[in-house]
């Protein structure tokens, strides 16, 4: 009879604690280092914070959160800045709440972020009719500067400046003719599938083989994909007999994607784009299986630039940890909202904040920030890098790379 | 041609799918057969298996890097856990969810919110206690080809997914055909008043039901992790999957879970074979609206009492 009671005492006991978890969980991180006193403006942080592709988003929200403190501790503004992050879990179904999260505070004058190409989309036209900057460090699918979306800026390059030299890489310089090519459906996936596949045929290649693998719901919550479907697509694979495979996704579905298609015995060159530059992929595919696989990024590698040591010191003592992918470029497109905080005096608008955005020309760790009248960056760069021993080595920019 | 080349591997892929939707479709089936409840929440206690097995392996493994028999004895002590983590939450999810509202003769559709609620409430919670990666099963299987069935190299994780199920399947069907507990199990399926009228303990057996449900589920969840990775969101899907597979073969027959689970990995897996995968899930939910209209209860029927 004892237990009864216990069990009847414990049910509503661990609601409880799971309600105030969630409610400790879900209190966004602030910027950190302000005083109480005085005015307060926010920076808004749009991206995933949760689920399988988390870590991307945590990256950035960490550059954020960086830049931001900096900016208090050296008090490079006359008031305090804030951090307000929003977790749309990197898909387009979470982004218009994430987005109305940000809208409805109205001490947020920009945002950085969306983080992926599917929640930028879906999020454009409510941050347009706010008339609130987004500036994304990371979404890359092209289409999205053709929208027209007023407020959105994109301080990253396309995939058009990623999927054709990837596809020049592959067939040009490694010599893989035949190629199999995966899109994960997304948005993002279809944009750089689509932007690979055009130049494969010219580059003197041929497509062996392609599908399309929905996100499974082991790394995106309420995705349809299962994990099951991994050794079906490694069996294509194999039939095809191609050479390579590239993937247009995200690290983690490539992490399980990829350890299906070794598990089969499959040999062949395994390549991706930015959106699977994470060290999670390594550790999701399994060092072995993860091994020589090329990732290409429109991010820099922060740890060979010369410029980045300071960077990486402050983020390490902030965080614990050492910045990963994005984590520079968000900082950078902070930093250069920052700059533009500076010329607009002691009570900025979002209007102004969006006028004087697109002028901008900022000078990051990373690339100079500065717009053309497409919100596309000026210059477009993208970076090789394929996994050594289990850590991703920097090759070099594709440019030149594929010369 | 698409179908002929690759017939083979996708033929073995989809009967491991398909022995572990049928061990996870046991569970619904089986509470199906006690309580007429869909146990939603029985997806999460395939992911429970799966961080079950996951941890103790882990924690086996350590820095070391086993082969042969010590590997091959973590992954079978790893499989043990994922059946007991999966069983103990089975026993207190129907203990605390679903006793008291039995108890007050609660109307069927608050049994559903309930079982959704639980699942909700065991998912967020494992997202909080181990995070929200995806994590992987540390690699005790060797990827040698062991012999090959046509084009398709049997490994390791083939024979083990094929051998514990059918070996799992086995051993439920003379529990439930010959032991006293199966007796009961069918007697309260049949017809519950009746069996307590006649001295069958019937929150004994519901319990019991779900903890035998559980095992299966939790086992099925590390054998599907070390195949590919274990998440806290790892059960939505093939939990949604397990639950068609037991509709197919005929929701409360034990046989026909083990049939409808079967039926729908290799359908799904060869559907895929000519179109883009994207069109797995049309193909599978497809060939159950069919078979749903030409025979409403599945391919064996219902009833788990007549199955046995």
């Amino acid at each position: 009879m004892d237990t009864k009671h216990v069990v009847r005492a414990a049910l509503p006991i661990a609601v409880g604690a799971v309600l105030l978890a969630g409610c400790g969980g879900s209190s966004s991180g602030g910027g950190g280092g302000g005083s109480s006193s005085g005015k307060t403006f926010t920076i808004g942080y749009q991206g995933p914070l949760s689920g399988g592709n988390a870590a991307l988003g945590i990256n950035m929200n960490n550059g954020v959160k960086l830049a931001v403190q900096q900016a208090n501790d050296a008090k490079t503004l006359p008031y305090t800045l804030k951090v307000l992050s929003a977790d749309d879990q990197g898909s387009a179904d979470g982004s218009p709440p994430a987005a109305q999260k940000e809208i409805g505070d109205s001490s947020v004058i920009a945002v950085v972020g969306p983080a992926f190409s599917g929640a930028s989309d879906a999020a454009g036209k409510i941050y347009g009719q706010a008339n609130l900057l987004m500036a994304t460090p990371s979404a890359t699918l092209p289409a999205l500067t053709d929208e027209g979306f007023p407020t959105f800026y994109r301080a990253v390059a396309d995939d058009f400046a990623q999927g054709p030299p990837d596809a020049d890489y592959l067939v040009k310089v490694a010599g893989k003719k035949k190629i199999f090519l995966i899109d994960d459906t997304t948005d993002y996936g279809k944009g750089l599938a689509s932007a690979f596949k055009g130049e494969v045929a010219k580059a003197g290649g041929s497509i062996a083989g392609s599908d399309s693998a929905p996100q499974t719901s082991t790394c995106v919550p309420g995705a349809t994909g299962s994990t099951s479907q991994y050794p079906s697509e490694a069996s294509k694979v194999k039939g095809s007999g191609a050479d390579a495979v590239f993937y247009a996704g995200y690290y983690c579905d490539f992490g399980l994607l990829a350890k299906a298609i070794r598990n089969a015995g499959y040999t062949g060159q395994l390549m991706s784009g930015d959106g699977s530059y994470d060290s999670h992929y390594i550790s999701g595919a399994g060092a072995k299986n993860a091994e020589g696989t090329l990732l290409s990024c429109q991010c820099s590698d922060i740890a060979s630039n010369p410029k980045g040591g300071d960077f990486i010191t402050a983020y390490k003592s902030a965080f614990g940890q050492d910045p990963g992918a994005y984590s520079a470029e968000a900082y950078d497109v902070t930093n250069a909202i920052i700059g533009v905080l500076k010329g607009l005096g002691g009570s900025p608008t979002r209007a102004a904040v969006v006028s004087a955005f697109g002028s901008v020309d900022y000078q990051g760790l990373t690339k100079e920030i500065t717009f053309g009248a497409d919100h596309n960056l000026k210059v477009q760069t993208a970076f090789l890098y394929k996994v050594v021993s289990g850590k991703l080595k920097y090759l070099g920019d594709l440019t030149s790379l594929t010369k | 041609m698409c179908f002929t080349s690759n017939f083979w591997s996708l033929t073995i892929d989809g009967l491991n799918n398909g022995f572990l939707y049928a061990l996870i479709a046991l569970g619904y089936t089986l509470v199906y057969g006690v309580l007429q409840l869909i146990n939603f929440a029985h997806s999460e206690v395939f992911m429970s298996g799966a961080f079950g097995g996951l941890f103790l392996t882990q924690a086996l493994v350590g820095t070391g890097n086993p082969t042969g028999w010590t590997a091959g004895g973590y992954v079978a002590v790893g499989t043990l856990m994922g059946a007991v983590v999966g069983a103990i939450v089975a026993f207190l999810l129907e203990r605390v969810a679903y006793r008291p509202l039995r108890r007050r003769h609660a109307p069927r559709l608050a049994f559903l919110i309930t079982a959704i609620g639980a699942s909700y409430f065991l998912f967020s919670l494992a997202g909080h206690l181990f995070g929200r990666d995806a994590y992987g099963v540390p690699d005790l299987l060797s990827h040698k080809s062991l012999f090959s069935i046509g084009s398709r190299n049997i490994q390791e994780y083939d024979l083990l997914v094929a051998g514990s199920a059918i070996a799992m399947l086995f051993i439920l069907d003379r529990i439930v055909a010959h032991t006293r507990l199966g007796q009961g199990i069918r007697a309260v399926a049949q017809d519950a008043e009746t069996a307590s009228l006649l001295g069958v303990n019937i929150d004994r057996v519901i319990s019991q039901t779900f903890i035998i449900g559980g095992l299966l589920g939790g086992a099925a969840g590390f054998l599907f992790g070390i195949g590919s990775s274990v998440g806290y969101t790892m059960g939505f899907v093939p939990g949604l999957k397990a639950f068609t597979a037991a509709v197919l073969g005929g929701i409360g027959n034990i046989r026909g879970a083990v049939l409808g689970g079967l039926a729908l990995g290799l359908v799904e897996n060869w559907g895929v074979t000519c179109v883009r995968n994207s069109w797995r899930d049309v193909i599978a939910f497809g060939i159950l609206v069919l078979v749903l209209m030409f025979r409403p209860t599945g391919l064996l029927g219902e009833r788990l009492g007549r199955s046995a």
